[in-house]
């Protein structure tokens, strides 16, 4: 039901088919049946965790310029993202994988952008691109069922905690609207597709 | 020095992009008439980002004269962008309603994210590329001029002495404020790549 609620949001609606673009992907159907090759895993889970640290600059110089109403959730936010890429370190370390990854250029990309616009975008755009970036992440991973070799990460992203973190971050857009916000969550959908293909490309 | 260093280190780039279909096309002019306005379009909404990042540098900088350094690079976009706005008209660009293309809006966030983000060190580290590849891609395409090549007022442009002097003016600067290290090389090689890919968009639009 509340997935329900953040799918009929104005912003993903309008979307269009970039909102299936960028919530759905062969390697998520790999981590849905179990199938996923190993190698594929491990380039996700690098890349992603320094996702992680890209976005938490983004997070940290947007609560920068937030106004006191925008505290709570982007405060919390940056909490949250300390206590995952400490997760991420573990499974990284149990893993073997070199912390110190090449990155890729579509992450790079990607954290370009947030970056980018962290700084010289409107405070209210950038609403519009951190719920792009959580809402559809939440979305890709509640489409699975919590089950086979990869359950402990379908029921992290799409635990309560994090859906009540997203429906936050979509009352920030509804508060803060702006004409540009469209676009913006557009891009956000753009790198999330570009990302999940390199995930499983290479 | 340092700006020696990065070019030595990054000449497969530069060698990959004069060796680019895009570049031969300048060289012998067979370039299609509708990938040169992409490319001038596309260049256009490029030098928005790449003047902004001069201005963000020069807020950086802790010397007067380090400062005036990028305003006088900011000068230089915008003669550069004056060369666009005549080659637009005659080539029927309308370069007030450029859509980014994703190679151009990659190397723009790119630019941006370091120009606000990072130190004036990284920041010339990651604009000195651009400067020293179109220096380095006119000298070389003048050495074999193809006559009437409708592309010679490119090529002339970039291998004139007051670009090199100004390529070289910027890579001067970068001496003096960047220290060597893994983010100055980073920033420097992604841009050669960033350029690497800026022209090949325009021909995977025309296919």
């Amino acid at each position: 039901m509340a997935m329900r609620t953040l799918e009929e949001s104005a912003l993903v609606t309008g979307a269009g088919e970039l909102w299936r673009e960028g919530t759905t992907a062969k390697f998520l159907e790999g981590i849905g049946d179990g199938t996923l090759p190993p190698e594929a895993f491990e380039r996700w889970l690098a890349q992603d965790y320094l996702f992680a640290r890209g976005l938490t600059s983004f997070q940290a110089v947007m609560a920068a310029k937030a106004p006191r109403d925008a505290h709570g959730p982007l405060i919390g936010g940056l909490a949250a993202m300390h206590a995952e890429m400490s997760w991420f370190e573990s499974h990284l370390a149990d893993r073997g994988i070199d912390l110190q990854a090449d990155a890729h250029p579509v992450y790079r990309r990607y954290v370009d952008f947030l970056i980018a616009s962290a700084y010289s975008a409107p405070f209210e755009v950038l609403c519009a691109i951190v719920y792009g970036v959580e809402v559809s992440y939440l979305a890709a991973w509640s489409a699975l069922e919590a089950a086979g070799p990869y359950a402990e990460f379908i029921e992290r992203w799409s635990s309560e905690p994090f859906t009540e973190y997203v429906r936050s971050l979509l009352e920030l857009c509804n508060r803060h609207p702006h004409r540009d916000q469209q676009a913006a969550f557009n891009q956000v959908l753009r790198h999330e597709r570009d990302f999940w293909r390199m995930t499983w490309e290479g | 020095m340092l700006h020696d260093d990065l070019w030595t280190a990054n000449r497969d780039l530069a060698h990959a992009c004069l060796a680019h279909p895009f570049v031969r096309g300048l060289a012998d002019g067979s370039l299609p008439r509708a990938a040169f306005a992409c490319y001038v379009a596309q260049d256009a909404f490029f030098l928005q980002a790449f003047f902004r990042a001069y201005a963000l540098a020069a807020a950086k900088c802790k010397r007067a004269e380090e400062a005036e350094c990028f305003h006088r690079f900011m000068g230089g976009v915008l003669d550069e962008l004056k060369v666009h706005k005549s080659y637009s008209a005659g080539w029927g660009i309308d370069l007030s309603r450029v859509e980014p293309l994703a190679a151009t809006r990659a190397y723009t966030d790119f630019l941006l994210r370091t120009a606000w983000h990072a130190d004036a060190g990284q920041t010339a580290a990651a604009m000195a590329p651009c400067m020293r590849l179109y220096a380095f891609l006119g000298c070389e395409l003048a050495k074999t001029p193809t006559p009437d090549n409708p592309y010679d007022e490119w090529i002339t442009n970039y291998s004139s002495a007051e670009f090199d002097a100004l390529a070289g003016e910027v890579e001067s600067l970068l001496d003096r404020v960047a220290t060597d290290g893994p983010g100055v090389r980073d920033a420097y090689r992604y841009a050669m790549r960033c350029e690497l890919d800026f022209f090949s968009a325009p021909l995977e639009v025309e296919t």
